[in-house]
C-alpha cells in the first residue's frame, strides 16, 4: 500500500476511508492496538497512544507509590519517542498480560525492578513508534526516511525546514510495518535520560489534586469499616448486629470472612457504630503467642536443626575445627509494620455480572483474584482501577483490603469504600518477619578463615502464593485456586523461582573468605508476613555487616580496612566502599563525643556503602551525618535516585531507632504513631549521597538504601560505647536490653 | 444538625452530625480530597488545614467547633489559579514522593511563613515537626521552605 500527499491530506482530515487497524500481540489478553478512527487515536503498542490532537498517553504498568515510576518510565519511552516527558500524560494500566512484570509473571510493582525491567522494552517501544512516524512522514514528502529526523513531537524534513507534528501522522503511521530492529539512540544523544529533572507528578501532589485510592468518589457511594479478629485464627461466635443496625446512618451489618463489616451512609457513622459493636470471638483455634515465645521458638528451632544448606563454599566445619578461635554472635530483629501514610482502603462496585474495584495496589492482578474469591465472578469479570499509592513499601502487594471491599460490595447494589483506621492498619498489617541470626566465624593468624550464617525464621512466599499462583493462571477454575496455591509452593524452585526472601543478602555474602556456609532454619510462627522495603536484605544486612564489624574489632583492624582487604576481588563493591571512605573522610578525626560506623551491602543489583556518624545525648541516640555511595548502573533520573536512597536511609533509621511490633497473648500491642513512631524531621541527619558514574544496565534504587544504614549505625554506637548492638531496635545503652 | 462554615472563601451550609471530624466533612461532604486522613489522632499532620488562620488537625476537630469559622484547605491556597509560592517551590524542588503527606506539610509551612516570612531552618523544623513523611522527603521539604523564606528560587507574589 502506498500513500501520496493527496491521500495524506485526505486521511489526516479524518473525512473518509476508514482504516481501522487492529491486531493483538501474541499471548495478549486484549489490549487492542492500531488506529481508532472515531477517537483519532493510534496505539502502536500496549504502552503508547498518540492522537490526531497531538496528545501522547503512556500506559504506566508499574504503579507510582513515591518511587518515581511515573517520571522515570515516562522518561524512558519519551527519550526514544522524541517527545518531552512533560508533554506525555501517564495513565495507570488496567490488568492485562502485556503489563506483567517479566521477572515475576505477575502484574506487580516491587523488588526494585521497575527501571531494570523497563529499560529495554520501553525504549524499544518508543523507538518503534518513532520510526513508524518517520516512515509515514517520509512517504508524505516522498523522501528517503533515513534522512528524516524526529524531535519534540515532530518529524523534520531532510531540508531541515519543513516539519510535521506527530498528530498529523498517527493515522498514516498506523499502516506502517513495525520494525523491531530499529536502533536505540546512543547515550551521547540522550536528551532526558540521566538529566536531573523534576517529577511529573509534583504539581498534582502539591495542590491536593493527585487522586489516591482513598479519594475515589462514586455516585451513591457508601462506606464500610471492618472489625477483624484481634488474634489470628479467631472466629466470630456472635455479635450484637441488631443493636448496630439500629444506629444512625447504618445500612447493614454483615459477617464476611475477614470479620464484621458495618456499612453506613457516611464514614463517621460507620466508625461510631463500630465503637458499639461487641463481638464474641471463638479463640479455640487462635494464635495466643507473644513475641518472647516467637524468639524462644526460634532459638529452640535453631538448636534442633541447623537448617537447609543454602550455600556451601569450602568446608566451614573443617575451618572451624582447625581455627585458633571461633567467634559466635546472634542477632534478633522484631516484626515491623509498613505504616504507609495512606491507610489500607479499597472501593468496589458490584454490577450483578461484573465488579469494578478502585484501589491503591501494587498487584492489580492479584487484586482480581482476591475479589473473585469472595464473589461468584471470574477474574475476567473484575476490573481493577489503580490509583496513586500513598506509600507501598510492599504492604500493597497483599490484597486483603481489596478482598474486604469486594466481599462487602458483593452484598450491595451500591459502590462501597472500605477505609482502615490507623489502628487497624497497624494491628492487621502483614509484617516484616521477626528473625534470628546465628553467626560463627573462624579466625586464625588474624585472618577470617570461615563464615557461617544461620538464618532462622519464616519465608514470605508461604503467605503470598495463595493469590499469586492463581493470578498467573487467571483462566483456571476457582475451585482450583487453593490447589494452585499449594502446587505453587510445591513447585517452588522447580516451576517457580525459589523463595529466597529469608536468605537474600546472606547467600550472596561477598567477601573473600575461603569457607562460607549459609543455612536456613525454616520456622513460621503463624504471624502474617509480607514483603517490606528491602525484604530479607533488611535483616540479613544487619546480621552480616554487624558481625563483620565484630570480626574487624576482634582481629584488631579498622572496620573500613578490614572490609577493603576482603573485597578487592569485587570491583563495584570496592568502588563504593572506597568512595564512601573518601567522602566521609573516614580516617579524619571525628567531632568529639561522636563516632562512626561503616557498612557495605549489595541488594537488588545495586551496590551501597554508608558511613553513619552518631552520638548519645541525654540517653538518646542522635544520628548526625550519613554518607552514602551508590552504584545502580545507568541513572535515568539522578534526582529521583538521590531521593530514593535518602528515603531508604530514613526508612532504615526509623527501623533502627524506633521500629518494633510486639505481640502479647496473640494481640499486636502497637496501634498508632505514638507507639509505632516514624522518624520526624528534627531527627533528620545530614545525608550526603554520591552516585557512581556507570554504563552498566540500570538496577533498582527504591530499596537498596535501607539495609546498610542499620548496621552502620549500630557499628557507630559500638565505636562510641564499646557495647555491641545485637538486637533491634537499637538502644542508647545496649546493656539495658 | 445544620451548620455553616466558610471553606476557601465560600460559605457552606451542611446537614451533618456535629461530632463528625472536620476532615470527613471537608473530604466527603464538600468533595475536597486534597486534605488527607493519616492517623485520626492528630499524630501525623496529613489532615492539617487552617481554621481562622490557625493550623489545626482536622481529623480530631469536631465540625461543630468550626461552625461559623473560616477554613482554608490545600485547594484554597493558590490564589486565582496562581500557585502559592510554597507550591511552586514544591514543584521546583520535586519534593513529593508518594505525596500523601504533602498537603499537610504545605499547610503547616504556609502558616509559618505567613507569620515568620524570614523563617530559618530551626523555625521550619519546629513548625513542621508534627508532620510525618514516611517516604523521608524531609530534607527537600526544608530546602523548599527555606527557598521561599529567603526568596531564593521562586517569585514571592501572593506570599
Amino acid at each position: 500500500m502506498t500513500l501520496n500527499r493527496r491521500d495524506f491530506l485526505k486521511v489526516s482530515a479524518g473525512t473518509s476511508g476508514s482504516l481501522v487497524f487492529a491486531l493483538a500481540l501474541p499471548g495478549c489478553s486484549g489490549i487492542q492496538i492500531g488506529y481508532r478512527e472515531e477517537e483519532g487515536a493510534w496505539k502502536p503498542d500496549a504502552w503508547l497512544e498518540l492522537t490526531t490532537g497531538n496528545k501522547v498517553y503512556f500506559t504506566l504498568a508499574r504503579v507510582e507509590m513515591g518511587q518515581g515510576t511515573y517520571t522515570g518510565l515516562t522518561t524512558l519511552i519519551a527519550e526514544e519517542l522524541e517527545v518531552d516527558p512533560a508533554a506525555i500524560t501517564p495513565k495507570f494500566a488496567p490488568v492485562a498480560s502485556e503489563y506483567r512484570n517479566p521477572l515475576y509473571k505477575l502484574q506487580l510493582t516491587g523488588g526494585s525492578t521497575s527501571i531494570a525491567t523497563s529499560w529495554m522494552p520501553l525504549r524499544q517501544a518508543g523507538a518503534e513508534a518513532r520510526e513508524m512516524l518517520i516512515l509515514a512522514a517520509a512517504r508524505v514528502w516522498e523522501v528517503d526516511h533515513s534522512e528524516c529526523t524526529a524531535f519534540e513531537g515532530h518529524v523534520r524534513h531532510p531540508n531541515g525546514v519543513d516539519t510535521l507534528p506527530y498528530g498529523k501522522l498517527v493515522r498514516l503511521a498506523s499502516s506502517e510495518t513495525v520494525r523491531h530492529d530499529v536502533a536505540l539512540k546512543p547515550q551521547g544523544q540522550w536528551r532526558y535520560i540521566g538529566k536531573a529533572r523534576g517529577r511529573l507528578d509534583a504539581r498534582a501532589k502539591s495542590t491536593g489534586s493527585a487522586e489516591y485510592g482513598i479519594d475515589i468518589e462514586l455516585p451513591g457511594m457508601v462506606y464500610a469499616v471492618v472489625t477483624r479478629p484481634p488474634r489470628y485464627g479467631a472466629r466470630i461466635q456472635s455479635f450484637n448486629g441488631s443493636d448496630i443496625q439500629a444506629m444512625p446512618g447504618v445500612l447493614s451489618v454483615l459477617e464476611i470472612e475477614r470479620g464484621v463489616a458495618i456499612v453506613a451512609g457516611k464514614y463517621w457513622q460507620a466508625r461510631k457504630a463500630q465503637q458499639k459493636l461487641k463481638v464474641e470471638w471463638d479463640n479455640a483455634d487462635a494464635l495466643g503467642l507473644s513475641t518472647d515465645d516467637v524468639f524462644a521458638d526460634y532459638h529452640k528451632a535453631a538448636d534442633d536443626d541447623v537448617g537447609e544448606r543454602e550455600r556451601d563454599d569450602g568446608d566451614f566445619a573443617d575451618a572451624a575445627a582447625g581455627a585458633e578461635r571461633v567467634l559466635e554472635a546472634s542477632y534478633e530483629q522484631p516484626y515491623l509494620a509498613h505504616a504507609t501514610l495512606e491507610p489500607m482502603n479499597a472501593t468496589a462496585w458490584y454490577h450483578g455480572n461484573s465488579m469494578e474495584v478502585w484501589a491503591p495496589t501494587q498487584a492489580p492482578d492479584l487484586g482480581r483474584i482476591a475479589a473473585a474469591r469472595v464473589s461468584d465472578l471470574s477474574p475476567d469479570d473484575i476490573t481493577i482501577n489503580t490509583t496513586f499509592l500513598g506509600g507501598g513499601f510492599g504492604r500493597r502487594l497483599t490484597q486483603d483490603y481489596i478482598e474486604e471491599a469486594a466481599a462487602v460490595a458483593y452484598s450491595l447494589k451500591t459502590p462501597v469504600k472500605v477505609i482502615w483506621s490507623r489502628e487497624e492498619d497497624t494491628r492487621h498489617d502483614l509484617y516484616r518477619p521477626a528473625m534470628l541470626h546465628r553467626m560463627k566465624a573462624s579466625v586464625s593468624g588474624g585472618e577470617v578463615t570461615g563464615w557461617h550464617h544461620q538464618v532462622v525464621g519464616p519465608q514470605i512466599l508461604d503467605w503470598y502464593v495463595r493469590n499469586a499462583a492463581p493470578a498467573q493462571y487467571p483462566w483456571s477454575p476457582k475451585f482450583l485456586y487453593d490447589t494452585l496455591g499449594k502446587v505453587g509452593l510445591m513447585a517452588e524452585g522447580i516451576a517457580t523461582p525459589k523463595d529466597i526472601s529469608a536468605i537474600e543478602g546472606a547467600i550472596d555474602y561477598p567477601y573473600k573468605v575461603a569457607n562460607v556456609e549459609v543455612r536456613h532454619t525454616h520456622i513460621d510462627p503463624g504471624v502474617p508476613i509480607t514483603w517490606w522495603r528491602s525484604v530479607g536484605y533488611s535483616h540479613n544486612g544487619f546480621a552480616a555487616e554487624t558481625f563483620m564489624d565484630e570480626l574487624a574489632h576482634e582481629t584488631g583492624k579498622d572496620p573500613y580496612e578490614f572490609r577493603r582487604a576482603l573485597i578487592d576481588h569485587q570491583p563495584r563493591h570496592r568502588a563504593v566502599l572506597d568512595r564512601v571512605a573518601a567522602m566521609s573522610g573516614w580516617k579524619a578525626s571525628v567531632p568529639s563525643g561522636r563516632a562512626r560506623g561503616i557498612a557495605l551491602f549489595q541488594s537488588f543489583g545495586t551496590y551501597v556503602a554508608q558511613v553513619v556518624e552518631a552520638s548519645i545525648e541525654n540517653d538518646g541516640i542522635h544520628v548526625h551525618r550519613v554518607w552514602c555511595a551508590v552504584d545502580c548502573g545507568q541513572v535515568v533520573n539522578p534526582e529521583i535516585v538521590r531521593d530514593q536512597i535518602e528515603g531508604g536511609i530514613i526508612f532504615g533509621l526509623t527501623a533502627a531507632l524506633h521500629g518494633e511490633i510486639t505481640l502479647q497473648d496473640g494481640e499486636v500491642q502497637q496501634s498508632n504513631f505514638h507507639d509505632y513512631p516514624l522518624m520526624r524531621n528534627y531527627e533528620l541527619p545530614e545525608i550526603i549521597v554520591d552516585i557512581v558514574d556507570s554504563d552498566e544496565t540500570p538496577t533498582g534504587v527504591g530499596e537498596p538504601g535501607v539495609p546498610p544504614v542499620i548496621p552502620a549505625l549500630g557499628n557507630a554506637l559500638f565505636a562510641l560505647t564499646g557495647e555491641r548492638q545485637r538486637k533491634l531496635p537499637l538502644k542508647a545503652a545496649a546493656s539495658s536490653l | 444538625m445544620a451548620l455553616s462554615l466558610t471553606v476557601n472563601g465560600e460559605k457552606r451550609t451542611l446537614e451533618v452530625d456535629g461530632d463528625t471530624p472536620l476532615l470527613w466533612v471537608i473530604r466527603d461532604e464538600l468533595g475536597l480530597k486534597g486534605t488527607k486522613f493519616g492517623c485520626g489522632a492528630g499524630l501525623c499532620g496529613a489532615c492539617t488545614v487552617h481554621l481562622d488562620g490557625q493550623p489545626i488537625r482536622s481529623c480530631s476537630t469536631p465540625v461543630d467547633l468550626a461552625s461559623g469559622k473560616s477554613v482554608t484547605t490545600i485547594e484554597g491556597l493558590a490564589s486565582e489559579g496562581d500557585l502559592h509560592p510554597l507550591q511552586k517551590a514544591w514543584v521546583e524542588y520535586g519534593v513529593p514522593q508518594c505525596g500523601y503527606c504533602q498537603s499537610g506539610q504545605i499547610m503547616s509551612a504556609a502558616y509559618l511563613l505567613k507569620h515568620n516570612p524570614a523563617a530559618e531552618r530551626d523555625d521550619i523544623v519546629a513548625a513542621l515537626s508534627g508532620n510525618l513523611c514516611r517516604c523521608g522527603t524531609y530534607s527537600k521539604i526544608i530546602a523548599a521552605v527555606e527557598s521561599v523564606a529567603s526568596g531564593d528560587s521562586v517569585d514571592r507574589e501572593g506570599a
